[in-house]
């Protein structure tokens, strides 16, 4: 195919994608699920795509987005909470005078919490990436912990709130922004996975000693996707932090850290496309569809058994078995969305037909 | 090539004009939901599932028991049906919220909920923004209401109940106290933090505060050290599930200070040989006949309880009245009374009626503060004897 013809198909694209949420936002009052479901799957679909990065790309197998997330929405919300709001919210253990009089616009904070994030996963990068596999993945699962009980301590009462979490963060200013961060910042991500950089993490994920004979800085190559994953995934928490309006500790267990490796395997590890829709279909699934599961329900006079409070977890648990064990590849594989693809299928379709149309 | 913008330009044009054409079809925010169709939906936002679900549940009870008695209500001369939609929120603070968003797109124009404060606070401003009252039913943290103009609770807080403690447990003679709570939790920690305050005011001395984290099953160590310090009284607020974990492993360190907690221990299912002594604070007492309308409730909920098996499973297999189930009831009349007042069938209106509230209910009156929380000031001590709950006083904060 051209490379016109595929631009005016990706700006087509684009365009639907845009039409549709201008759309939903038109038609829908401000109560609708769709919303909240479109707004929770980019903000998913940014932090998955962060993992992919490291996981997916770098083959550096990380348990501790959760952890990077609750240190750029806690940073975010430190600094976003207007001043006025701020002796209600540390209503018992009154507030730091560090952080008494700062209230930062959206933007900027949003980049402060990325930075604070990646500064986190650039201190602990160094001794933690000497580890390989599973010890890595243990140790990250372990900063992602300490982080949380360190936010709930006693010692950091004043600024964290400890258990009381924080509220009163402001939340998204329209309904599109969540929507045009995380396009912007997984449009990074796309970048830096197609430049030099990018390759150098894909052959460090292929074999490490092949890519260091190539000449390729293995440590510094490594902390620099970490560093990169853990930037986006602090956008991401600062994004969560304004999506969900308060935040505690207990909003980033390790389960949320399963949660978005769940749609990274669904979407298909190393797939940035895959990623994007497994997010959205799993949020909306797991949120919306299938919530009928939890009530009871009457055909004619018949009670269908089963369904009751709970049963919706049962359900998707099921779901998940099935995706892992017969698509292990997820939906995309490792491969990205393309219109090669699409065209070669049709084709190919069309071909079969046609040698099948000669041979009668 | 030119074929392709041709065909791209015809189809943003047809969504265009979609996009335009419907925008008159964009329902109106300013008055919340809208009742439609006769049928008036409350929204039943509590924990069915996770950590608090077994209290969750006996709070839904209490709902559910008060709408099979006031299912319809007249409204300026039509009468209306009223339904419940039930969400559960799972306990989580992160499916609080999608939880209270599936609640208010279903058109609900009330709350009633939650059992515990974290998941309410969460959901808040999910039902502000939506301009959808929600009327609490027993979380205590102070932050649920506060700088919410939207959220209404029938319950004390914990201000209320931490001083009440410390006040019974210096009435008893005890001057040194520890504190067990949970990292992460509003509700424990914010309990503690009253408590302590109180009990230091009064004159006593807290030897030892430690905490523990949610799911921890093993609580020797930090029982250990609680025992060391000399402390005669133990204040552990902390969930039903911690409770019967904890408890036992009291009693087999052999721990003779008094343990002492908040009203999440009023759950039958904590009763246990190690659970004898333990004293804590309620809302409620099944067996206290000064209050007619409690006591029709009382007889009324057990008939309800026994009539349906399934019922009696979800209340934890007995027919003792809790006092969430009580507090369910309580918060279900609240906004049934206010639907009567309704000048307006919208959640707006309905936030207006609540405002007005003055009621007399299972667990007292019920009138709300500038806040939205209830005045109340009474609570009641209990304790654990002989496998059953037994009502000690009342208490009143010093």
């Amino acid at each position: 195919m051209k490379k016109q013809t595929k631009l005016m198909l990706n700006l087509l694209l684009a365009g639907l994608a845009i039409a549709l949420l201008v759309t939903v936002d038109m038609t829908t009052k401000s109560t609708s699920m769709l919303r909240t479901v479109l707004q929770m799957g980019s903000i998913y679909a940014l932090v998955a795509v962060s993992m992919n990065l490291l996981n997916g790309f770098t083959g550096l197998f990380s348990l501790g987005q959760a952890g990077f997330m609750a240190v750029g929405a806690y940073t975010f919300a430190i600094i976003t909470i207007p001043v006025n709001a701020k002796g209600g919210v540390y209503y018992l253990y009154g507030v730091n005078d560090a952080i008494k009089n700062i209230a930062l616009p959206v933007i900027p904070a949003m980049i402060i919490a990325g930075m604070v994030a990646a500064l986190f996963a650039f201190l602990i990068g160094a001794p933690v990436l000497k580890l390989k596999s599973d010890y890595f993945a243990i140790a990250t699962m372990g900063f992602s912990e300490i982080v949380r009980m360190l936010i709930a301590s006693s010692g950091l009462v004043t600024i964290t709130n400890g258990s009381f979490g924080l509220k009163k963060i402001p939340g998204f200013t329209s309904f599109y922004s969540p929507f045009i961060v995380s396009a912007v910042c997984i449009g990074l991500i796309v970048l830096i996975i197609n430049s030099s950089y990018g390759r150098a993490f894909k052959a460090i994920r292929e074999d490490e000693i092949a890519a260091e004979a190539m000449g390729i800085n293995l440590a510094r190559t490594k902390i620099l996707a970490f560093v990169i994953s853990s930037f986006f995934a602090g956008i991401g928490g600062a994004l969560l932090a304004q999506y969900l309006g308060a935040i505690t500790s207990t909003t980033f267990p390790v389960k949320l850290t399963y949660d978005i490796l769940l749609i990274v395997v669904i979407g298909g590890m190393g797939s940035v496309t895959g990623s994007i829709i497994s997010s959205f279909l799993v949020i909306a699934s797991k949120e919306w569809w299938l919530r009928f599961l939890d009530q009871e329900h009457y055909i004619g006079s018949f009670r269908v058994p089963l369904l009751k409070s709970g049963f919706r977890m049962v359900v998707f648990s099921v779901v998940l078995m099935v995706v892992v064990l017969f698509f292990r590849r997820g939906i995309m594989g490792n491969n990205e969305f393309s219109w090669d693809r699409i065209a070669a299928r049709f084709a190919g379709r069309k071909k079969t037909s046609e040698t099948e149309a000669e041979s009668k | 090539m030119k074929r392709f913008v041709s065909i791209l330009l015809v189809v943003l044009l047809c969504l265009s004009v979609f996009a335009c054409g419907s925008k008159d079809d964009k329902k109106d925010d300013s008055k919340g939901n809208v009742v439609e169709c006769n049928v008036i939906y409350i929204g039943v936002f509590e924990p069915t599932t996770g950590e608090n679900g077994g209290g969750g549940m006996q709070e839904v009870l209490g709902i559910r028991y008060a709408n099979s008695l006031f299912n319809t209500v007249n409204i300026n001369g039509t009468d209306y049906e009223i339904q419940l939609v039930e969400v559960d929120n799972q306990s989580d603070k992160t499916a609080a919220v999608t939880a209270a968003q599936t609640l208010v797109s279903s058109n609900v124009i009330a709350v009633l909920g939650s059992y515990g404060s974290g998941v309410s606070i969460a959901a808040g401003e999910t039902f502000a923004n939506a301009k959808v009252p929600a009327v609490g039913v027993s979380c205590t943290n102070p932050q649920v209401t506060d700088g919410n103009d939207w959220y209404f609770r029938v319950c004390f807080l914990d201000p209320f109940q931490g001083t009440v403690m410390a006040s019974y447990a210096w009435d008893q003679g005890y001057t040194k106290a520890a504190i067990i709570s949970q990292n992460g939790d509003d509700y424990s920690t914010g309990l503690a933090a009253y408590f302590k305050i109180a009990f230091e005011k009064l004159g006593g001395q807290i030897v030892a505060e430690e905490t523990y984290q949610t799911n921890e099953t093993d609580f020797n160590a930090i029982l250990t050290k609680v025992n060391a310090s000399g402390a005669e009284v133990l204040f552990v607020p902390s969930s039903i599930q911690t409770a019967t974990l904890l408890l036992p492993q009291a009693k087999a360190l052999g721990i003779s200070a008094a343990i002492m907690a908040g009203d999440t221990w009023e759950n039958e299912t904590i009763i246990s040989d190690a659970a004898e002594g333990v004293t804590f604070s309620t809302f409620f007492d099944e067996n206290n006949d000064a209050n007619e309308i409690a006591k029709e409730f009382v007889a009324g909920f057990k008939a309800w309880l026994n009539a349906d098996p399934e019922n009696l499973k979800l209340n934890g297999g007995s027919d003792g009245v809790a006092a969430v189930s009580a507090l369910g009831f309580d918060a279900y009349m609240v906004v049934y009374e206010a639907l009567e007042r309704l000048a307006e069938t919208n959640s707006v209106a309905m936030r207006e009626a609540l405002i007005a509230t003055d009621y007399m209910g299972v667990t007292g009156s019920v009138t709300f503060n500038e806040v939205g929380d209830a005045n109340k000031d009474t609570a009641y001590i209990k304790t654990v004897q002989g496998g059953k709950f037994v009502f000690i006083k009342t208490q009143v904060a010093e």
